[in-house]
């Protein structure tokens, strides 16, 4: 089994990317999200390589880390690299979108294989973020919690119900890392809802704010090693939509696609140049 | 009982408190006469005095004072 | 908690929601592991003194019902014990979709408190009123939903709704003043009904505030040579299928509710009634599936036919047809 290095990120954002070609191709007719799944790897990775403390041989244990992927969408990232972690089998992986699957297209919680919550509509992952990092300080444990949206998923009112709350609440346990691959459904964000200058915006929510390259493992794991004192914190990741392969990169429609064969091997073809 | 003893053991039942705290008893001064404690007091002296309040009245009862006041005068207990 | 004649009645008089507050700090000092969370209603939930007294445990999250729904999953997944509150229309439908996916499909336990359901907040006009909440969470499947008949149910329902592993809501209807239903202590059970009163004719299913109501009519009836059942069917949801059985030997069925005759009690038992070879005739009383204009509990209850005396006509027109 792959034994993750936690000073080659790069080569796990790979294998994740490898795990994310497959399962789209499992996912057949069913259709993939594809682009935004992609968007998230590196920071994925990073946090599951380098950041978060958990131990992958008791994943449940109390005191650990705990990540919420409020983009539900982008389960094929957390559904890779659950698998290379070994929590989830190959052979279940092969049962995503498939009939009767514990790997629907969005997550649904299941301790075994190592989802704490289900999500997927959207809005909903900050605020179990909130109950959960308040959790873990009245436990007094020192653990963090980090939440994965999307920056489409922003247009929603409940994120900013959480956005207000979690300071108030002096959480600088939590982090929300924003996967603004400026792309929603079915247009830009520009096109349908801007959520322009995001950072002015969590920053007037009394957050510490910080903007970085979301395909740069450095820049995300300098920014996310540390809590902040007092406030939590969020992190928005400029990232590239479908970013990995050419067809994909910056093309919106591959928002939620089909992967044929023919693009597989396209796909795996560069992945393999890298 | 005299009324007097009647509207004070209410008082000392209903907040746990001593003879001594009653006359300058007022709504939210202590613990125990918040909104809650103070439906409870009404409700305990709608029963002992066989009365129903009304609104005006039961907003007016702020302090064990203006409470016997209010007894006195809109519903005819001497206390 | 101590359940004796004075606690009753200071109960009744005090209303459903203030012995709501009250039970909530019973339950604070015997749960460690409790937390009240609430959207700027502390003192209309009566919980003034509960979050004076366990401010540990008292999480005020402002009037953000979504986020409310998500802290309480994020809290309950590890392991506190959870009630949410705040008004009925709020806590339901404001927050539904939260509801569905982290009570409903996740299946994480929360005790949700409905308060002042049903019209008693009827001259705020049915922005605050709530008719609706039974039929909405009654189509989320696995939340069990209780409305109970007097302060005395309520303080057993929220007992034995915390203390269970399932998600809940408790619909608190009524307004001060609660007439009293239970006298004494007695056993409450999760989806068991209580027969309060046995008859030969016909069989009134009542629940919430409308219990009362219903064990009055029925006296009426009585007096007019109708022996009628009372049921209190304080477990809407899962519905007790074999009260509904014993009441198909009745001539007619009639329900009565603070709600919508769409979606509430009445259809919980018509869904199932309807899949029975033989049963009686079933009349719906509750609001007829309309808002009105706004006014005080008493008088949107007359306005509604919810009172005992319109029930009795409501009943006799019925029998008559």
């Amino acid at each position: 089994m792959y034994k993750i290095d936690p000073n080659n990120i790069t080569e796990l954002s790979n294998k994740i990317r490898k795990n994310i070609l497959d399962l789209s191709f499992y996912a057949g007719a069913s259709s993939s999200h594809f682009g935004g799944a992609l968007s998230s790897v590196e920071i994925i990775a990073t946090l599951f390589g380098k950041i978060m403390d958990f131990n992958k041989n008791n994943f449940q244990k109390k005191n650990r880390d705990r990540f919420i992927l409020s983009k539900g969408h982008g389960c094929m990232v957390y559904y890779s690299i659950l698998n290379i972690l070994g929590i989830i089998s190959d052979e279940q992986l092969k049962s995503f979108e498939k009939d009767d699957s514990d790997l629907p297209g969005h997550p649904v919680k299941n301790l075994n294989l190592g989802i704490d919550f289900t999500t997927g509509s959207l809005g909903m992952g900050l605020s179990l973020g909130v109950g959960v990092a308040l959790a873990i300080k009245k436990n007094n444990n020192n653990n963090r919690v980090f939440v994965l949206v999307g920056d489409g998923e922003c247009n929603e009112g409940s994120i900013w119900e959480a956005a207000l709350c979690a300071p108030n609440l002096g959480l600088n346990n939590l982090t929300v890392i924003i996967d603004n691959n400026n792309f929603q459904q079915t247009g830009s964000n520009d096109e349908i809802m801007s959520t322009k200058d995001l950072k002015k915006k969590w920053l007037s929510f009394n957050w510490k704010t910080s903007t970085v390259d979301g395909h740069n493992i450095e820049e995300i794991f300098n920014i996310l090693k540390n809590k902040d004192e007092k406030l939590p914190q969020a992190v928005i990741c400029n990232t590239v939509k479908g970013k990995g392969f050419s067809f994909s990169e910056n093309n919106n429609d591959w928002h939620h696609s089909v992967l044929t064969k023919s693009f597989y091997e396209k796909a795996l073809n560069e992945l393999n140049k890298k | 009982m005299t009324n007097l003893d009647k509207y004070k053991k209410i008082f000392i039942d209903n907040f746990n408190i001593d003879n001594s705290k009653l006359e300058d008893l007022e709504y939210n001064k202590i613990t125990e006469w918040d909104s809650i404690g103070h439906m409870t007091l009404i409700a305990a002296i709608e029963e002992q005095f066989k009365i129903t309040m009304e609104t005006d009245d039961l907003i007016d009862l702020s302090s064990y004072k203006k409470g016997k006041q209010i007894l006195c005068e809109k519903y005819k207990i001497e206390i | 908690m101590i359940i004796n004649d004075r606690n009753i009645k200071v109960w009744s008089t005090i209303g459903a929601r203030a012995t709501f507050g009250i039970a909530a700090l019973e339950l604070g000092k015997e749960i460690d592991n409790l937390m009240v969370l609430t959207c700027d209603v502390s003192t209309s939930a009566g919980l003034d003194r509960f979050r004076k007294t366990y401010p540990e445990k008292y999480l005020d999250l402002g009037i953000a019902e979504q986020n409310m729904i998500g802290v309480a999953t994020g809290l309950a997944s590890e392991n506190f014990n959870v009630i949410t509150t705040t008004f009925a229309p709020f806590q339901t439908m404001r927050c539904c979709e939260q509801i569905k996916v982290n009570l409903g499909y996740m299946g994480q336990k929360i005790c949700m408190v409905g308060i002042a359901s049903g019209l008693a907040l009827g001259t705020l006009g049915f922005t605050h009123c709530c008719i609706e909440d039974v039929g909405i969470l009654r189509s989320i499947p696995g939340i069990t939903i209780i409305s109970p008949a007097d302060s005395l149910e309520t303080v057993k329902a929220l007992e034995k709704a915390v203390k269970s592993e399932s998600p809940s809501y408790i619909r608190l209807t009524g307004s001060s003043n609660n007439p009293i239903v239970y006298k004494e202590d007695y056993d409450f059970e999760i989806g068991k009904s209580i027969t309060l009163k046995q008859g030969k004719d016909i069989t009134i299913f009542g629940t919430g505030s409308m219990v009362y109501q219903s064990l009055e009519a029925a006296k009426i009836l009585e007096g007019k040579k109708i022996s009628t059942t009372v049921v209190n069917m304080h477990t809407i949801k899962p519905i007790d299928k074999i009260a509904i059985d014993k009441a198909c030997s009745s001539k007619l069925i009639v329900t009565v509710e603070e709600h919508n005759v769409i979606g509430g009690l009445g259809s919980a038992i018509a869904e199932y009634k309807s899949s029975l070879k033989n049963s009686p005739e079933q009349l719906f009383i509750g609001i007829q599936d309309t808002y009105s204009k706004s006014g005080s509990y008493k008088f949107l209850r007359e306005k509604h036919r919810l009172t005992a005396e319109k029930i009795v006509e409501d009943i006799f027109k019925k029998l008559k047809t």
